[in-house]
């Protein structure tokens, strides 16, 4: 076996205290003697520098990525309260690098990700590149920018998947954890080449509804025109009600009815969830979209969600071909959770009896996904995606 | 010429027919258009009335979420609630019940922040019962913003109304409220126990997504009630607990009072035991003096004695014999009771035992004509000191002799009992005891009044000894008589 796993899970309330429990719990199932990189995943109230420092007394000098999450994900069950540390070890056959960027904001989302594109490339440069990792902060305006000018480095049919940090759904601050640093307005990312193998999954269920639209006027991620009518016109429409009631019921509006971008050859429609509306009729959403985009209304189910979490599942099986998996990540969105509410945890027994008591399941909820188009034309280049259950097999 | 016209009019008709033709095509393709912009037409409509009912649907769709969000946040408030309140039921002591609200129930309520105040009516005004979600600094601010608005808290109670950010239409009121809970969204309700003091509880949330239900009111005002009822229960508890310390404390006083007594009491007959055993050694000393003076003097050694004389030293001689006899008797009741005296006990045969006392007693018994009848299993074995045994059977059969009239009957039975004890019975014709001697006769210097006692002599010692020989045998003994007919004294001792 070329990589190693071992998971430890906490739930204490005190961050010195998780950190020392959840790393003890991981190197009880860690198998090893040397550690190369490790995982950490926590909730927001965790998620502070003392949890990095602890892991470092312990383990020096070993690379460490991840991200907060609104709640994070432990085999089948989730936690508000919570953190997850994971040991890699590798065998000589499996090669990585990590980086960092900061200050997103200031560089412009595309110069950060090129940015960071360089930084992994750097000692990365005669060995052949299988996949990338990404974690970025969930409040950045313009993640498919940072993605985009990762891409110009990395290539742009480079395999790509990532999530986007969240808080406890204030949208107050969400942390990226690198090596002794948790910072915000940042991604970390890994590259990962040599002897492994990965399956990657992407759906999210949600249904086209009524009639298609036209993006007649858009920047970045936000919507002022569709169908040459202030954008909220759409939900006025559908729902019946005032942009003032629309903004009292984004809550619900957000989950239930995002956004659906018409990807020519791609199964499912690219969502947008919708993170404010305004006053004037604009729509500002999680991720950008490009004028002239058809959009749809989009409806979805609990039963239409939980199906597509077995499609995501099927398509893992079918990217692995057979190949065995030694820990699966799982990024799914925060809709999911919302939409799903009691039923949350049924999605992640499916994963977790889908793949066995054996290989660990980790991971957190998102406020975005980030994952390549499987439509021929897009080439595999890298989306962000709101709504989807975004699960990655990686074995070696 | 002609050819030229010839060909003009060949062209001309060309013409014509492309033109007729040309004219047929666009007329066949307008009709066809038509019939296109027709289906087109007629599936825009239905475009157009797919996206009405897609609004339907939606409209729908948005109410179901909702009725079912409110839903599965009233089951897990349910459920939550259900066991808050087995938790909160369970405990009897008041200090202990507002703790039982922890953060985790109160965030499966859907809220992360709680106050609960009970009003104090020495101090006259509400002393805080616990906090959850809240600094220290900000519990201080908070005591003191409710002093001075304790009207607010105190009407509540009068109306034992529940009020929260969603039914609060006093806007001045519901932003002072939220500024003491620090938060947009808010539950308060009375805490309302029949007995002693009444209180609020309030909850707060800063999540301002999911706004306060009727739901959600009704959930905290049922916990409220909850702890209500379990401030009445724990205070009906820890007066009843009270009530029977008081009880408990009673009893040990008067216990302990008992207790001195009783040792007192033992002390003073252990003086008085000390007192006859001392007494009867004293006096056994002398009494062998004057015994022995008596009988030298009866020899005639010292000279003939005058018959008068004789006479009176022979009285002497009988009466030191009967007062040794009660001196032995009372110096062997102390020394049992002291616990000086120890039972010798072995495995004896009680019929022989039975049988040295009657060959002691039957000269008597044939001169009173007595029927003596003695019913014993001749291996019945007992665990006892035989010589005691053997007094107690002398002591019980003379008595009995004493008191039947010639040609009576005395009979001996003895029967095993289950609990590894022989009973032995000893039955005469006699006179009776009265009822309510029956008991008495087993003290010391107890005669029952009645004509043979008047004319037997006794010391009224005899039964004294008996109880204390049979009781150091870890035995009991009774009587049973009827007045005129007969006793039975009935006594236990071990098997052997």
């Amino acid at each position: 076996m070329s990589i190693n796993v071992g998971v430890g899970l906490s739930t204490a309330k005190d961050p010195i205290h998780a950190a020392q429990e959840a790393l003890q719990r991981a190197r009880t199932r860690f198998l090893r003697e040397k550690i190369d990189l490790v995982f950490v995943f926590s909730t927001i109230n965790l998620s502070t520098l003392v949890i990095l420092e602890t892991i470092q007394t312990f383990i020096p000098e070993v690379p460490i990525i991840g991200c907060s999450g609104a709640a994070i994900i432990h085999d089948k069950n989730s936690y508000n309260n919570g953190l997850i540390i994971m040991l890699l070890g590798f065998s000589k056959e499996v090669y990585f690098n990590t980086a960092c960027v900061s200050n997103i904001k200031n560089k412009t989302p595309i110069h950060a990700g090129e940015e960071l594109g360089e930084k992994l490339l750097y000692g990365f440069k005669d060995i052949r590149r299988d996949l990338g990792l990404i974690f970025c902060d969930g409040l950045i305006d313009n993640t498919q920018d940072l993605v985009n000018g990762m891409q110009e480095r990395l290539g742009k049919s480079f395999p790509l998947v990532g999530a986007c940090a969240s808080d406890n759904l204030k949208y107050i601050r969400t942390n990226i954890f690198h090596n002794a640093e948790t910072l915000s307005d940042s991604a970390c990312a890994m590259l990962w080449g040599g002897k492994i193998n990965f399956g990657l999954g992407i759906k999210h269920g949600w249904k086209p509804l009524g009639k298609q639209h036209l993006v007649t006027k858009s920047r970045g991620n936000i919507i002022y025109e569709i169908d040459s009518r202030p954008a909220t016109y759409l939900y006025e429409e559908y729902l019946g009600c005032d942009v003032k009631k629309l903004q009292n019921e984004l809550r619900f509006i957000s989950v239930l009815y995002p956004i659906g971008i018409y990807v020519p050859g791609e199964e499912e429609y690219l969502l947008r969830n919708i993170h404010s509306i305004e006053n004037d009729g604009t729509l500002i959403l999680q991720g950008s979209i490009p004028e002239n985009s058809q959009v749809r209304l989009m409806i979805g189910t609990k039963e239409s969600c939980l199906q597509a979490t077995d499609q995501a599942i099927d398509a893992v099986n079918k990217e692995l071909a057979g190949k065995s998996a030694n820990f699966i990540l799982v990024f799914n969105s925060i809709s999911r959770h919302i939409l799903l509410r009691r039923d949350a945890e049924k999605e992640l027994e499916i994963i977790k009896k889908q793949f066995g008591d054996e290989i660990p399941v980790v991971g957190l909820y998102t406020y975005g996904e980030l994952a390549p188009l499987t439509a021929i034309g897009y080439h595999g280049k890298a989306y962000l995606h709101n709504q989807t259950v975004t699960l990655l097999a990686i074995g070696g | 010429m002609l050819s030229y016209e010839y060909l003009i009019s060949i062209l001309g008709v060309i013409f014509l027919i492309t033109i007729i033709s040309l004219i047929a095509f666009v007329i066949s393709k307008m009709e066809k258009i038509k019939q296109l912009s027709s289906v087109i037409e007629s599936l825009s409509k239905s475009l157009d009335e797919m996206d009405e009912q897609a609004k339907l649907i939606v409209r729908t769709d948005i109410e179901l979420s909702k009725t079912q969000e409110e839903l599965d946040k009233k089951i897990a408030g349910l459920y939550t609630l259900q066991k808050l309140s087995r938790a909160i039921s369970t405990t009897l002591e008041g200090s202990q019940i507002f703790k039982m609200v922890e953060a985790n129930y109160l965030e499966n309520l859907g809220f992360e922040k709680a106050y609960g105040f009970l009003w104090d009516n020495q101090k006259n005004e509400f002393s805080l019962q616990m906090s959850i979600g809240y600094s220290e600094e900000e519990i201080s601010t908070t005591k003191a913003a409710i002093t001075t608005d304790k009207n607010f808290f105190l009407n509540l109670i009068r109306n034992e109304k529940t009020t929260s950010s969603m039914s609060l239409t006093d806007t001045t009121l519901k932003t002072k409220i939220e500024n003491i809970l620090r938060s947009p969204a808010f539950v308060v309700t009375p805490i309302l126990p029949k007995e002693g003091e009444k209180g609020f509880f309030a909850v707060a949330t800063e999540n301002t997504d999911t706004p306060i239900t009727d739901g959600d009111e009704e959930l905290i005002t049922i916990l409220a009630n909850e702890i209500g009822q379990a401030l009445e229960n724990a205070r009906l508890f820890e007066k009843t607990w009270h009530t029977q310390q008081q009880l408990e404390q009673k009893v040990e006083e008067r216990t302990r009072e008992l207790t001195n007594v009783l040792n007192a009491v033992k002390t003073i007959n252990k003086r008085k035991s000390d007192f006859v055993s001392n007494v009867s050694h004293e006096l056994r000393t002398p009494l062998t003096s004057i015994k022995g003076y008596a009988a030298i003097l009866l020899t005639g050694k010292l000279g003939t004695l005058p018959p008068e004389a004789k006479e009176r030293l022979e009285k002497i001689n009988r009466h030191s014999d009967e007062l040794g006899h009660i001196v032995n008797d009372l110096l062997d009741i102390s020394r049992i009771e002291s616990g000086k005296m120890i039972m010798n006990l072995g495995k004896h045969n009680l019929k022989e035992i039975i049988s040295k006392a009657d060959d002691l007693l039957s000269g008597q018994l044939k001169e009173k004509k007595i029927n003596f009848n003695i019913n014993i299993d001749p291996d019945a074995s007992v665990l006892v000191d035989p010589e005691q045994i053997g007094r107690v059977f002398i002591n019980l059969i003379g008595n009995a002799m004493k008191f039947t009239p010639a040609g009576g009957k005395i009979s001996i039975s003895a029967r095993k009992l289950n609990d590894g004890m022989v009973q032995v019975d000893i039955s005469d014709t006699g006179c009776g005891i009265p009822l309510g001697d029956q008991e008495a006769i087993f003290e010391e210097f107890f005669r029952v009044e009645n004509a043979i006692n008047q004319e037997v002599k006794g010391t009224g010692l005899g039964l004294a000894l008996v109880k204390r020989i049979i009781k150091a045998h870890q035995g009991k003994i009774w009587v049973k008589s009827t007045l005129g007919s007969g006793s039975t004294f009935s006594f236990t001792i071990q098997q052997g």
